[in-house]
């Protein structure tokens, strides 16, 4: 058992890399696996940091494939472990993730979003979001969060060690590298607080070797095409089966938006700050942001697209949540605009000159 | 508006990330609201280092801005990479005695000074950022300079109990800082 450092709710004015560190302690984690590259280092010094008081574990390895294999190996003994990585690295690590859910194993990972590709930028990006839906080879399940500020990196870091243990499917905090290197306030809780009880976290592997102890044989290897689509077809159908208790997604002023601005992340924060403007000046904009970009909430967004004029998909990238968004809405009329600025911000200006222009001429796709 | 957007930039080891530091811990102790991006490149020392700083009353959505209230440059590189955040709202703030060139910018106000001079001069070379935040405490009227000695106690308190004419050093060039820019808004 790892010692819980926040006891009582308490107000801090953090960087989000300090703030998944304590998020991770909170969610009693007991040992992160990693390997440092920008910006996700402070995830990695800060847990270091705290290591004397939370008596938990930490081991660097040589690389991201050995930080990710090393993950699952502490999740099958029975560890809440996790690990946390950016850019080139999570090119790197989508092997383990793989395995991971080919396997079912409840491994969690904190990416924090640099530019691509390659080494790129060591700041910002939102380019790594097919990345992280869709990593590995075949056709494997993941849950991704997708988060818009500190209190968010908090929350759902905490949620994400449950969704991962309960479901057992890899589970991912979409974040970048703004959110990494940025300071804001937050508020930091004890779970129990908030009535949140962490899932047990049983070993996974375990030998049979005692009478008391089953063996449980698990595989990533398979001999016939059969035996595969079997195993894949049920995982299939679990995924969508839990995906409506999983999906999270948040709207702002959308009720009556006649353009829809479909953001996720920090981008949506910028779309809030465009929207009050906007609103200001008799436009009524709205947004629909997923939380979960895999599983998309695809009823609310399909709803929430039919009632809008207009739609406008912005992101620090080049529409890589576009694509899945358009996808699921797949037979909606509602013409949409775009607004991509590849591995750079998206500020509220940007947007309310985007919409403005979209007024006067309005979308045509 | 009650949120104040800046843009402090600089060379690597200016210290513009430690005083934007030193100025949103101080707008957190005063209960505002605060956001702050460092940015930078790759290397670990060199190349322009930018500070995006905010602080408002009320909630703030976007991480980063179009444009800013308040842009401090402190070197030509700086001059090219910020001009991208100055429109005629913008108060700018550049240093004459390190860019070599004078802003080509539509702007609110455009002020120079020496700070760096005048710390390699009158104070220590050291203390050359700190001129900077007095400065820039000056043009923003956002916090009190009680808030950012305060915020300053928390950032450098134990080397300023180690060398207690330290503190004395670092309080002189705040307000050496804030007077420059009052001396500029009298002419």
């Amino acid at each position: 058992m790892v010692n819980k450092l926040i006891k009582e709710d308490t107000k801090m004015f953090l960087t989000g890399n300090e703030v998944l560190a304590y998020a991770a302690n909170a969610a009693e984690a007991d040992f992160m696996y990693g390997y440092p590259i920008t910006p996700q280092n402070e995830i990695m010094h800060t847990w270091c940091k705290l290591l004397p008081k939370t008596e938990a574990g930490f081991l660097q390895t040589e690389d991201e494939i050995s930080a990710g294999f090393s993950t699952i190996g502490g999740i099958l003994a029975g560890r809440r472990a996790f690990t946390a990585t950016a850019g080139p690295g999570n090119v790197i690590m989508q092997d383990a993730m793989s395995m991971a859910e080919m396997m079912r194993i409840p491994f969690v990972c904190a990416v924090m979003q640099r530019g691509g590709p390659s080494t790129a930028t060591v700041i910002y990006a939102q380019q790594e979001t097919t990345l992280t839906c869709f990593g590995g080879n075949g056709e494997g399940y993941r849950i991704v969060y997708s988060t818009a500020g500190h209190q968010d990196l908090f929350d759902y870091m905490i949620k994400a060690f449950n969704t991962a243990w309960k479901y057992k499917f890899p589970t991912f905090i979409l974040a970048d590298g703004y959110q990494g290197k940025m300071r804001e306030p937050v508020m930091l809780y004890d779970p129990a607080s908030r009535g949140i009880t962490m899932e047990k976290t049983p070993a996974i592997l375990r030998s049979g070797v005692s009478a008391d102890m089953k063996a449980n044989h698990i595989r990533n290897t398979f001999n016939l095409e059969e035996e595969l689509m079997e195993e894949l077809d049920k995982y299939e159908e679990e995924f969508n089966r839990i995906a409506p208790e999983i999906e999270e997604y948040e709207e702002y002023k959308a009720d009556d938006a006649e353009i829809l601005i479909i953001a996720h992340g920090i981008v949506a924060r910028s779309a809030m700050t465009a929207i009050d403007e906007l609103r200001e000046k008799g436009i009524k904009a709205g947004l629909f942001r997923p939380i979960t970009i895999r599983p998309l909430a695809v009823k609310p967004l399909r709803a929430a697209c039919q009632r809008a004029k207009q739609i406008l998909f912005t992101e620090s990238a080049n529409g890589q949540l576009a694509r899945m968004v358009l996808e699921k809405i797949y037979g909606i009329t509602t013409p949409y605009s775009t607004l991509y600025k590849m591995g750079v911000g998206v500020t509220g200006d940007d947007l309310v000159q985007k919409v403005e222009s979209m007024v006067k001429t309005p979308a045509a796709i | 508006m009650t949120r104040t957007k800046i843009a402090l930039a600089g060379e690597g080891g200016q210290g513009v990330q430690s005083v934007a530091k030193i100025l949103v811990e101080a707008g957190y102790e005063t209960g505002k609201q605060v956001l702050y991006i460092p940015n930078f490149g790759v290397e670990q020392r060199g190349g322009v280092s930018i500070a995006f700083c905010q602080i408002s009353d009320t909630k703030i959505g976007e991480p980063r801005y179009s444009k800013a209230d308040i842009v401090i440059m402190l070197s030509d590189r700086a001059i090219d990479r910020c001009t991208t955040y100055i429109d005629e709202n913008t108060t700018v703030v550049y240093d004459t005695s390190v860019c070599t060139k004078k802003p080509e910018v539509k702007c609110k106000k455009l002020i120079g000074v020496d700070a760096n001079l005048i710390a390699n001069t009158e104070l220590s070379a050291r203390v050359f950022n700190i001129i900077i935040l007095g400065v820039l405490l000056e043009a923003t009227h956002v916090l009190g300079l009680e808030d950012i000695k305060n915020a300053m106690e928390h950032a450098l308190g134990k080397k300023f109990d180690a060398k207690p004419e330290l503190r004395e050093l670092n309080y002189k060039a705040l307000e050496r800082g804030m007077n420059l820019l009052k001396e500029k808004a009298g002419v």
